[in-house]
């Protein structure tokens, strides 16, 4: 299956996301590879995703989880080789999967050679690659982001004794973007991939790259400036490929983010998955409107990026302080759950393993506008392991049997870079690949079911949408539109059965047509149209004229 | 802490199955249109009831008060507010939905976590108090409501924390029912500490202070209670349905208790409002004591209810009030009103009366005259001697002469003389109840 040639492909796309080291461990070291990710290509193909981001696979001490990289054009040996990258990378285009990585601009590990140039003296040519204070005043504007762990954006260097800029673990100075050749180092870093034929880049940290006195030190113009140059080059040198941007910010603050579609094609919308999240456990969709309504317009060529879990925390940033206290109280009732502002938790744990509910979250976002990714193992229900330390709780080994190692690895099990999911819920003998392959009616086979529905047209990627707001407020309710076909998803956030009624009398004469059976139901007419609901249902319909 | 009622078990039983039976005819009253608007609010935990008709002057301020309230106290949990209008002409209904929370109607200097929906139903029939809390309490089982609380849609002193005072006792902490009470000027609401609260607390075994109250908060269980068992078409057209309420708490064994408020608004008082005062209160009471006489001739003595924050609260500060129009029509009233009386009242009663109602008497309506005044008076209404609306209409001049002597007796007096008179006349109607039960019989 050849790659779609189409420029905006990303926003057809379904993304997987996976970490390399987690998934399938060829070489039976306990750790995953490029090789083991090669040889589970067909289960993606077969789940009917059509991108892969990999997160960091870089060398790295992996103080972060690869997100500290100590070298920008290599690959970490416990995954293989850049030759093993270049058989996945070329695989993954045979199948029709484009593959997006991960690229830290904002900062480097305190392992990496340029800052330990940078550090070995004040003269150091790459002295100015980071930002050095002899004070720690200055910048104090700028939020610290790991709460938990740091107390300062500044740590003192005893070599060179003076403080460098950090905004996430002191282990991760800031590279120094007011330094040309800093820009132009990262440039040749981003080249030397694209040349390789990735698809797209998904740029940590984007808001943080440029500092300046008396701001928040937080999507600063000069930032915006050096994206929009590093946009210019990737159109002129490599049209089709993407960036997608991970600022977790404000809709209003995202938007810039875009520009005039000379900035970012794509952007995550972090507000918007706490709120999900929300409004499922009110059984109010106000959560989930009111934030899309805050959501300015984006321009055409640009795309949403949605999420429901990630390898990171579930983040609670951008939410009220009553909306945290709830969300805490509701989703992470043991403070062990609790990671800086957010919950270290999986989609299944999260929701209580309520099929239902996994569903009907699913339902949105796949339904909801943007580029819907699914974070790797929560397509079979795969749990956490909060006695894990930081947010490697959700990152434990893919769960492809009940065999040995749960199929990740051949590997003496004390060996695997993180112990197995074992608890008789989530374990991996209850929930695995393998399993739910057999079964008609496993998560796996529903959730293969959606993505074909979902791609089975281009609205839910590239159409308008136009909320209803019927009087039922544990209805969530939306037309999709493109060109002419109109779709309308139904969502019941409640535990209950419910009624609601639909204003579509525009859509006169027009029946539904349910997306998943091919069902018809009664033609539109003058009335109200009513819809009983059973809990967490959703509904995806199709409006043809007849 | 009182938690002296039990018998209301098995009642309870019994109450499950005329419900079922009482269902449809109970729903059928609720108009198609409230219906749909319940059914789009779905299952709440809090439920704040307005019965209104033309309150536009008061109302808007009133439910922002109470919105505030919700969100202050209760953030987190599903509330409606629900207006039964009695037929409102002045805007009252558009001014209570007017409030509502949504994803459509934002608002401003307000968050809400959640929708906050305010709907409002008209009944058909006249304004009554009755059919409103009817609907009320219907829309209240409908939605399974597990706390409700009715605000009177005049209270124009109401503060955001009288909703967590009346709903959190029973929202948190398992009570059926919150009555209020009040900082009140130590003359205001002499009906309520001369007649009601007294003779409640003798007979009942259960110190009340406030049982006729225009606020009070109530479980689900003991909504769906009343809604089954009382007799909504007794033609009274719901006249003292709030005593009643509190009656069938009582009654019932439900966990009541008394939350105090602050100070409550004065309200103006003409002579000519004493009538349908005492036929809303007295005659709702005399009314109830014949079905409740098995619980009231068992009772003695009477327990505290459990209060959050004080029992009551005293304004000392001066009030004009016309005492010698008082008892000018206690004499007039006892003079023209002989027959009746003869009817009604001991031929002792009477005669002391008539004692004191004569010119350059001193005159001193004491204690147990009038306790046994208001016991033979009760005792005459359940025997139907004459007119039950008479024998009320035929109180309002004892009670006149009966709240002088309380005016001149506590003129000069603090909050604690005041509240020993109360106790006093209490322990009176405690004392004399074995004189009501002897001529029940």
């Amino acid at each position: 299956m050849p790659l779609n040639k189409d420029a905006l492909w990303y926003k057809d796309a379904i993304i997987y996301q996976v970490h390399v080291r987690t998934f399938y461990d060829s070489n039976g070291d306990g750790i995953g590879d490029f090789q083991g990710l090669e040889q589970k290509l067909d289960y993606l193909q077969e789940l009917g995703i059509n991108a892969i981001w990999l997160m960091p696979f870089f060398p790295s001490p992996l103080r972060d989880d690869g997100y500290d990289i100590a070298d920008y054009t290599a690959v970490h040996s416990s995954y293989g080789t850049l030759e093993d990258f270049r058989k996945l990378l070329d695989s993954a285009h045979e199948r029709g999967i484009r593959v997006i990585i991960e690229m830290v601009l904002n900062h480097t590990s305190d392992q990496h050679p340029w800052f330990q140039e940078a550090r070995s003296s004040r003269d150091n040519p790459r002295r100015d690659w980071y930002v050095w204070s002899d004070t720690e005043a200055r910048y104090q504007g700028a939020r610290i982001i790991f709460l938990d762990t740091e107390t300062s954006n500044w740590a003192w260097d005893p070599i060179s004794k003076s403080y460098y800029w950090h905004r996430f673990f002191s282990h991760q100075p800031d590279l120094n973007y007011d330094s040309p050749a800093v820009r132009e180092q990262m440039w040749n870093v981003m080249r030397f991939w694209l040349e390789m034929g990735v698809d797209a880049f998904r740029l940590d940290a984007v808001p943080y790259l440029v500092e300046r006195e008396g701001t928040n030190c937080e999507n600063l113009p000069e930032t915006h400036n050096i994206l929009k140059e590093l946009r210019r080059k990737v159109d002129g040198q490599f049209p089709g490929r993407m960036l997608l941007a991970e600022a977790n910010q404000w809709p209003a603050d995202l938007r810039p983010y875009f520009g005039d579609e000379d900035e970012f094609h794509m952007a995550f919308h972090f507000p918007l998955m706490p709120r999900m999240f929300m409004g499922l456990k009110l059984e109010d969709r106000k959560p989930i409107t009111e934030i899309l309504q805050q959501t300015p317009e984006i321009p055409p060529s640009c795309q949403w990026s949605l999420f429901l879990r990630n390898h990171d925390e579930l983040t609670l940033e951008m939410v009220t302080d009553m909306e945290r206290d709830y969300m805490y109280d509701m989703y992470a009732e043991s403070k062990t759950m609790r990671l800086n502002l957010g919950i270290r938790r999986r989609l299944a744990s999260l929701l209580n393993n309520d099929r239902r509910r996994i569903e009907l979250m699913n339902g949105m976002l796949m339904s909801l506008p943007g580029t819907p990714i699914i974070y790797y193992g929560d397509e079979i229900g795969m749990g956490d392991n909060i006695s894990l330390g930081d947010r490697n709780g959700v990152r434990t080994p893919m769960q492809w049997s009940g065999g040995w190692n749960s199929g990740f690895s051949l590997a003496e099990p004390e060996r695997l870079y993180a112990p197995l999911i074992q608890d008789p819920v989530y374990g991996y003998p209850a929930v695995n690949v393998l399993s739910q392959r057999e079964s008609e009616h496993s998560l796996f086979r529903w959730m293969q079911r959606i993505i074909a529905v979902r791609r089975s047209t281009g609205v839910f990627g590239r159409g308008a949408i136009e909320f209803l707001y019927p009087a039922n407020h544990r209805i969530l309710a939306y037309l999709r539109r493109l060109g002419k076909e109109t779709a309308l998803v139904v969502n019941n956030l409640s535990n209950s059965a419910q009624a609601v009624e639909l204003d579509l009398r525009r859509y006169k004469g027009n029946i539904l047509i349910e997306m998943f059976g091919n069902n018809i139901f009664p033609r539109v007419g003058d009335l109200p149209y009513l819809l009983t609901m059973g809990p967490y249902q959703f509904y995806w319909f199709r409006l043809r004229r007849v | 802490m009182t938690e002296t009622m039990s018998q209301g078990t098995t009642s309870r039983g019994r109450a499950a199955v005329i419900r079922t039976e009482l269902k449809l005819e109970d729903e059928a009253f609720l108009t198609d249109d409230f219906l749909r608007q319940l059914i789009n609010v779905g299952e709440v935990d809090i439920l704040v009831g307005l019965p209104t008709h033309n309150n536009a002057k008061t109302i808007g301020s009133i439910v922002h008060t109470i919105r505030s309230g919700i969100l202050q106290a209760f953030p987190r949990e599903r509330v409606v507010i629900i207006d039964a209008d009695g037929g409102s002409r002045d805007g009252t209904p558009e001014l209570v939905t007017g409030i509502s929370i949504d994803d459509v109607r934002p608002a401003s200097n307000l968050y809400a976590l959640r929708t906050l929906h305010s709907i409002s139903t008209k009944y058909a029939s006249s304004p009554a108090s009755g059919v409103a809390l009817r609907t009320i309490l219907a829309a209240a089982e409908l939605l399974r409501a597990k706390a409700c609380i009715v605000m009177s849609p005049e209270s124009a002193n109401i503060e955001s924390e009288w909703l967590s005072k009346l709903l959190r006792p029973i929202y948190r902490d398992g009570f059926d029912l919150v009555t209020p009470t009040y900082r009140r000027h130590k003359f205001e609401g002499l009906l309520m500490t001369n007649l009601l609260y007294p003779m409640i607390r003798a007979l009942y075994g259960v110190r009340i202070r406030e049982a006729y109250t225009p606020e009070f908060g109530f479980s689900s269980r003991l909504g769906s209670q009343f809604l089954g068992q009382n007799n909504w078409n007794d033609g009274t057209g719901g006249a003292g349905v709030e005593l009643r309420f509190t009656l069938a708490a009582i009654t019932g064994g439900y966990r009541i208790c008394q939350s105090f408020l602050g100070e409550k608004d004065r309200v103006e008082r003409h002579a000519a409002d004493l009538v349908p005062a005492l036929r809303q209160t007295v005659g709702t009471l005399f009314s109830a004591l014949e079905p409740d006489f098995p619980v009231w001739s068992a009772v003695a003595g009477s327990q505290p209810v459990p209060t959050v924050g004080s029992e009551q609260e005293v304004l000392l500060e001066p009030m004009r009030i016309n005492r010698k129009r008082l008892r000018e029509m206690f004499s007039t009233g006892v003079a023209e009103l002989e027959s009746v009386f003869q009817s009604i009242l001991s031929p002792s009663t009477l005669t002391e009366l008539q004692r004191i109602a004569r010119p350059g008497e001193e005159f001193h309506y004491s204690a147990e005259l009038w306790v046994r005044t208001a016991y033979e008076f009760a005792a005459s209404y359940q025997k139907s001697v004459i007119s039950r609306d008479h024998i009320i209409q035929a109180l309002a001049p004892l009670f006149r002469g009966r709240a002088f002597t309380f005016l001149m007796e506590n003129r000069n007096g603090s909050a604690n003389d005041v509240e020993n008179s109360i106790e006093s006349l209490c322990l009176e109607f405690e004392r004399l109840k074995p004189y009501l039960l002897e001529m029940w019989k």
